[in-house]
């Protein structure tokens, strides 16, 4: 056996290997009271809207789809939804103060006027996920509304 | 063959280390405390309230926000950066303990929100107009934090009328000459002083 049949042999597998590691799955059956939807008026269109554009890295509960299996790319796409979801969590929204509330939906605003959100990588492979134009600004309008709202409140 | 179990070995071992790191996501589905809440154990621990605010200093806190200020105003991200990062800190090792309750509560709400757009202001070296947008919102919590504390030194409450398509921004500064930190160099006097902060 030569060298370079080794070395292949041993990617081939650690490749089979790492397919039984598997990260854990962003995946929540019940929805939590601090979910935006309990806590502000999300209309149905708007819904698909985030369901299709935004939940999968910003919610508790992504769709995933059969390659989402494939390794090492699970752990990509594992890393991917925690950071997502560190910056915004759209399942635990309520649980952040009004201020933040605030903030949020102003650097969903700034992030969609800036066309960084959804990221071009993601929407490479999830072409239905780009923000067409009226949708764009559906949800702008929505967020606006949301944070009018929120700060007639305070 | 010996090798290329020991290669396999390396290479499953490697990447299950990998594995390892990011692990931690099994708390993904679990609920986070609202985090405005006030711990109760800071609220126990507070001495009787006490009328004055003399006590309590956001120096460190408002000398990173105006370095940065400043950084901004001369187009400069990286230092912009660099001192969201120490201003991240200074909320970080901020003395909580000298806050009566009902300061501790209007400070944890803007702490909790401040902290992070300091922070995320920190990791976007580079971007300076990302971070410039972040600014517009730290700018509002840092006024309130002035408001509610007191500075300590004469400011100003500045308004960029042009930034965010005309709606306007605002900015605190130490100098009554209008330096703009959203439009930087392009448009360094444009704004006017609103208002003089204590």
């Amino acid at each position: 056996m030569t060298i370079k049949k080794r070395i292949l042999l041993a990617l081939v597998l650690g490749f089979a290997a790492i397919q039984f590691i598997q990260p854990a799955r962003n995946k929540s059956e019940k929805m939590l009271a601090a979910d935006i939807q309990k806590m502000y008026v999300v209309p149905a269109k708007i819904l698909t809207v985030l369901q299709i554009s935004c939940d999968d890295c910003h919610s508790n509960s992504t769709h995933y789809p059969w390659y989402s299996f494939i390794q090492p790319g699970a752990w990509l796409m594992a890393s991917h939804i925690k950071e997502g979801k560190a910056n915004l969590n759209f399942s635990e929204f309520g649980a952040y103060s009004k201020r933040k509330q605030q903030s949020k939906l102003q650097a969903i605003i700034n992030s969609i006027n800036d066309n960084t959100m959804p990221l071009n990588s993601y929407t490479m492979l999830h072409k239905k996920a780009k923000l067409s134009v009226e949708n764009k600004v559906l949800l702008l309008d929505w967020i606006k509304t949301t944070k009018d709202s929120l700060s007639s409140k305070n | 063959m010996k090798k290329v179990m020991i290669s396999m070995f390396v290479a499953v071992s490697l990447l299950t280390a990998c594995n390892n790191s990011g692990s931690d996501k099994k708390e993904i589905s679990t609920t986070t405390e609202p985090t405005a809440a006030v711990p109760a154990d800071t609220v126990n621990k507070q001495a009787p309230a006490a009328a004055t605010t003399t006590a309590v200093s956001i120096k460190e806190i408002l000398a990173d926000y105006l370095q940065m200020k400043n950084a901004f105003a001369k187009d400069n991200s990286k230092d912009a950066a660099t001192a969201g990062n120490a201003m991240g800190a200074s909320f970080a090792s901020f003395n909580k303990a000298a806050l009566t309750p009902d300061q501790a509560k209007i400070y944890n709400d803007i702490e909790d929100d401040a902290k992070e757009h300091a922070e995320h202001i920190g990791m976007n070296a580079g971007k300076i107009e990302h971070q410039r947008e972040h600014f517009d919102m730290l700018s509002k919590d840092m006024y309130q934090l002035i408001k509610t504390f007191g500075a300590g030194q004469n400011l100003y409450y500045d308004q960029c009328p042009m930034y965010n398509d005309g709606k306007g921004a605002n900015w605190i500064s130490e100098t009554k000459e209008i330096a703009n930190p959203y439009l930087g160099k392009k448009m360094p006097t444009c704004g006017s002083v609103k208002e003089e902060l204590k």
